[in-house]
């Protein structure tokens, strides 16, 4: 794929990728930019290439969910050995910006999310935000379809039950 | 709550995040100020562990070296040692001491 024609890909996904790298980042908006800009760089530099084996978008969402786990281990090596001058460290939480711009039903949704377990969180939210099938989000987490199947239908009815003791 | 209300509520949520999201144009010049910042940054971080290291051998070169090793005081023991004990070597290993008997000079 061209360079041109990548960035063209790049400006049609973005918007979406933003909203996966959030997703990837625990709502940490610094988190999240940060990990959409070392996975475009590895994929402007060829350190991540498409071989055209699956969609472009389930790539690009694999390279950045890849990423944000490399900073999420890092970011925990740093609290844990004395590096924290070296930069500013994400604690895996939402910034308090982020949540406050929400309206009051999606921070609901994004607070209610949170309580589950992260699989069943990736899964979710790549069927019903980014409207992908089961199989696609179970090649972007990298799990059987089986195992994405469960964890969709395990995810639907614990957020389904949260949500309504919360309108109740 | 149905799957369509739960599918409303994540678009929702994708509507607000695409309106915050940064610009393609500001993310990858970011992206790019990163790579041009990032090898010296892998530069510093090896040649701080590269001083460590040299560091910790000289360390290890000095407290080497501090020890003085007496070959007098070494010995080797084999597993067969054994064979080689003889009975009261404890003995054999002093030097007898004799004791002298002053004697009255006989005068003729």
């Amino acid at each position: 794929m061209s360079p041109e024609a990548l960035e063209r890909e790049l400006d049609h996904l973005h918007p979406a990728a933003f909203g996966w790298a959030l997703a990837c980042c625990a709502g940490d908006r610094v988190a999240a930019e940060d990990a959409l800009q070392a996975s475009y760089l590895k994929i402007l530099d060829g350190r991540a290439r498409f071989d055209g084996r699956a969609s472009f978008r389930t790539w690009l969402f694999s390279v950045v969910r890849y990423t944000a786990a490399g900073q999420r281990r890092r970011a925990v090596l740093r609290r844990w050995l004395p590096l924290a001058a070296l930069g500013a460290t994400s604690d895996g939480r939402p910034d308090a910006v982020t949540e406050l711009v929400r309206a009051d039903g999606t921070r609901r949704l994004t607070a209610t999310l949170a309580t589950l377990p992260r699989r069943q969180r990736e899964v979710l939210h790549l069927v019903f935000y980014q409207d992908l099938t089961i199989a696609e989000a179970a090649e972007v987490v990298g799990i059987s379809l089986g195992t994405a199947r469960t964890h969709y239908e395990r995810g639907k009815a614990a957020l389904r039950k949260l949500l309504k003791e919360e309108l109740e | 709550m149905t799957e369509h209300d739960l599918g409303e509520r994540f678009h929702a949520l994708r509507r607000e995040d695409a309106a915050a999201a940064p610009a393609l144009r500001t993310t990858l010049a970011a992206a790019r100020a990163r790579a041009a910042t990032t090898p010296r940054r892998r530069t510093l971080a090896l040649g701080a562990a590269a001083i460590v290291l040299a560091g910790v051998a000289l360390a290890l070169l000095l407290a080497r070296r501090a020890v003085p090793t007496d070959l007098a005081t070494v010995r080797l023991k084999t597993p067969t040692d054994f064979l080689l004990a003889l009975p009261n070597e404890d003995l054999l290993r002093t030097v007898p001491h004799f004791i002298t008997i002053d004697s009255p000079r006989r005068t003729p």
